[in-house]
């Protein structure tokens, strides 16, 4: 390692004393290039005998990759690339090229448009707006980028679509070509080009014109301002020492050998002025867009804004998005919670319903029987008087007592229609204030009313004064009864004692509840049993629904009460306590009582 | 259309239901029985009506409180009552039809019933009694002349109806020729009959196992 990092300082070193590396923009290829510099090159090799001079050509692109990798010691190019080299790698300008006699090297470069001399039209360079334009390239200096530069300064920019651009390439010559054939309305040439061209009579004196000539003393007119020639250039590692060996070969060449001198460097501001106009290397990054490039110097700060931004807007998207959600949920949620009660509603009047109508299933034989005597009366009077009227021997006195009986009955029978239909239909909720002992007494009395051989029911009161009255639906509690002692004479005949009393107490429960507790003599229940006892469907009897307790149960619940079941304290068989909340006695009741 | 206006046989009506119990008594009072109402089976026991000689029947609710319909025919038949009994009920009650019918109810109608279908039922029932009283008088009257017999004619009576001659009936019960001839004198008079068969009939009227 160590090694290596030796040997990689010293031959940088062992190159520095013995080879100069030279690197030579070749504008119109390498060919074309070394025949050009050669004589450049010979008179530098000549002058640094202590050196071996190794030249090597490039285009813009590579030699600025060159000087990059530090593989080269000096540049000649041309002012625009020298300036986009100065600015991106540092390399020093040590001698400015003097193309003709007489100029000094900071006023070496112009260029002048040529018209032919037939084009009256065209005079000035205002004259080119929507004209074609021919030059040999893009990155030609001197033969293109002074006069876009000039014409830009005039407000006519190819960029803006204000004259076309014609590329002819190298060499010059086909530019006077494209001019001359009528393919560009105009050519852009280097200046002198076309004097010297008239010179060695290549071109007709006369045949070609300058537009906007410049009023500037010499022989080469021009349609632009006047910038340094060609920089020869040292890179940033060369050493002053060899730099300055350099410049003095090159300050003593004579123009007889190489064609060409090189005087002290020059200014090059005007170059970076007119590149900084034109927006290219190295300026290009002016093209970019203003607000482009702002972004690109604030962009955290920008991007931070954004995101802030971002963040916010889906902050309070997502807040609204929620709050959304949970409207609709909670919406919803009411929504549903509405749509269960209602259902529970609808379910509790339907169990209701259906208890009644198992009710009246189980009691149908009774109310069969019910039903059939006044028919069957009505019926044997009508039949009656037929006979006696046919035997002739109805009286008056008969017939009228026939008649009565006839009415009496039919009443009955409506009486007992009306009654089951009223017992049968949905009812709403309805409460009442009645005494607990009225309802109980009615609901014995409609349970002896409807079973026949119904046993006795004892019916004992130790309610005190104050909890006697409950508000509730009548009906309904008298239907839990009437389905509890229906219950408890079921059990008491299958245990084979129908006879037995069935009994009733009526005891407070607590401060604020009545205790209604039903108790037969049946064979009573098991544990499990009677845990399931108030399961819908559930069922001791063969014939029964299995509805009745689940459905008095619910009903005792929408009253605020409870229904459960006990073994009795004595003997067999199985007490079911109704509890129902009391209705406190207040003051008024009591003035209303006196 | 039948009519007893000569012969009045009496027809119980027993139900609990007051306007019913009145439109059949009204309806047999149509069709010219004569009828009585009674609410409940202890109000007919208290009333104990006699069996009357031109017959009658019982139409007795199956259903009732405290005494039913079958328990008072249950108590009938114990007391050797003559009244048929007409069953009827509310319900179809086929396991009640059946105890009913086995105990002897003449016919078991279900409310509500037509009224011929009914009137004939009561007039079968009537017919019944009729027959059965009628028997009955002439086993009471057979038993009435055998009564008449000493211990000793009684027997010779039996054997006779077995078709015995006189000497059998001397060597059987070890005496002479001429006292059985008496004593076959004696029950021939006393019964009124003027063969052994006759004899026979008499005795198997009075006792249908009498002649075992």
């Amino acid at each position: 390692m160590r090694l290596f990092v030796l040997i990689l300082l010293w031959f940088p070193a062992l190159v520095w004393a013995a080879d100069i590396r030279i690197g030579l923009l070749a504008w119109q290829g390498e060919e074309s290039a070394a025949s050009e510099w050669r004589p450049l090159l010979k008179a530098l090799q000549d002058g640094l005998p202590g050196h071996r001079l190794h030249a090597f050509y490039f285009d813009l692109k590579g030699m600025a990759n060159a000087v990059s990798d530090r593989q080269l010691d000096f540049v000649v190019t041309n002012p625009g690339h020298y300036v986009a080299l100065e600015a991106q790698h540092g390399v020093t300008r040590i001698a400015t090229q003097i193309i003709e006699s007489g100029q000094d090297s900071a006023h070496t470069v112009g260029s002048a448009v040529i018209v032919r001399s037939d084009r009256t039209d065209l005079q000035t360079l205002d004259d080119l707006k929507g004209r074609r334009l021919a030059a040999v390239s893009t990155d030609a200096f001197g033969g293109y980028q002074v006069v876009w530069a000039a014409l830009k300064g005039r407000g006519i920019d190819p960029e803006d679509g204000d004259f076309v651009p014609y590329f002819t390439g190298f060499p010059m010559t086909r530019v006077i070509d494209a001019v001359d054939s009528g393919a560009a309305d105009a050519g852009t040439i280097r200046s002198c080009l076309l004097e010297r061209l008239e010179a060695e009579g290549k071109v007709a004196a006369g045949r070609y014109r300058v537009l906007s000539p410049q009023d500037v003393p010499g022989p080469c007119r021009r349609s632009s301002p006047v910038y340094p020639g060609w920089a020869f250039a040292a890179a940033p590692q060369t050493s002053p020492e060899l730099a300055r060996e350099v410049l003095i070969v090159l300050l003593g060449l004579s123009p007889r050998v190489t064609g060409q001198t090189w005087g002290v460097p020059a200014d090059y501001h005007p170059v970076h002025e007119m590149l900084r106009e034109l927006q290219i290397e190295p300026y290009a990054f002016l093209r970019e867009h203003r607000l482009e490039s702002q972004v690109r110097r604030y962009w955290p700060i920008a991007a931070g804004l954004v995101l802030l931004l971002i963040f916010w807007v889906v902050y309070t998207l997502r807040v609204e998005v929620l709050v959304q959600r949970r409207t609709r949920e909670l919406s919803a949620a009411l929504a549903a919670r509405d749509r269960l009660a209602e259902s529970i509603e609808a379910h509790r009047q339907q169990m209701e319903h259906l208890s009644r109508l198992s009710i009246l299933g189980e009691l149908s034989g009774t109310l069969a029987h019910e039903l059939n005597q006044p028919l069957a009366t009505i019926g044997n009077y009508a039949n009656s008087l037929t006979r006696r009227l046919e035997r002739g021997s109805l009286s008056a006195e008969a017939t009228a007592r026939a008649a009565a009986e006839i009415a009496s009955e039919s009443e009955r029978a409506a009486g007992i229609l009306a009654g089951i239909r009223a017992f049968a239909r949905k009812r709403t909720r309805i409460r009442e204030r009645v005494a607990l002992l009225t309802l109980v007494e009615g609901a014995v009395q409609l349970f002896r009313g409807m079973i026949p051989d119904a046993p006795p029911v004892e019916l004992s009161d130790r309610l005190p004064e104050e909890q006697r009255t409950v508000t509730v639906d009548p009906l309904q509690i008298q239907q839990i009864l009437l389905n509890l002692l229906k219950n408890g004479l079921d059990a008491q005949r299958a245990a084979g004692c129908p006879e037995a009393p069935l009994r009733i107490e009526l005891t407070a429960g607590g401060a604020s509840d009545a205790t209604i507790s039903v108790r037969d003599r049946g064979t009573g229940m098991p544990e499990a049993e009677r845990a399931r006892l108030f399961e819908p469907f559930f069922t001791t009897k063969p014939e029964g629904m299995g509805l009745g307790l689940s459905i008095s149960r619910s009903i005792a619940e929408a009253h605020g009460g409870t229904l459960d079941a006990r073994e009795p304290d004595d003997g067999p068989g199985l007490v079911l306590c109704l509890q129902l909340p009391v209705t406190p006695v207040t003051d008024k009741d009591d003035e209303q009582a006196d | 259309m039948m009519s007893k206006p000569t012969d009045p046989a009496v027809v119980h009506v027993i139900d609990d239901e007051a306007p019913f119990r009145r439109s059949l008594l009204f309806l047999l009072e149509s069709a010219g029985w004569m009828a009585i109402g009674h609410e409940s089976a202890e109000a007919f026991l208290d009333a104990a009506p006699p069996f009357p000689e031109t017959g009658g029947c019982l139409v007795l609710d199956i259903r009732m409180p405290r005494i039913s319909g079958l328990e008072l025919q249950r108590r009938l038949n114990a007391a050797g009552s003559a009244f048929p009994v007409v069953f009827m009920t509310g319900h179809g009650d086929v396991e009640l039809a059946v105890q009913a019918m086995k105990a002897g109810a003449v016919d078991f109608l279900q409310k509500p019933f037509k009224d011929q279908p009914f009137l004939d039922t009561v007039e079968r029932a009537v017919a019944l009694s009729q027959t059965r009283h009628d028997a009955e008088r002439r086993r009471m009257q057979a038993c009435e002349s055998l009564g008449h017999l000493s211990p000793r004619e009684a027997e010779v009576a039996r054997w006779l109806a077995l078709g015995l001659s006189n000497k059998e009936i001397a060597r059987e019960l070890a005496i002479s020729d001429h006292t059985v001839h008496i004593h076959r004198q004696h029950v021939m008079e006393k019964t009124g009959t003027g063969s052994a068969a006759e004899l026979a009939r008499l005795i198997l009227r009075a006792n249908p196992d009498g002649l075992d």
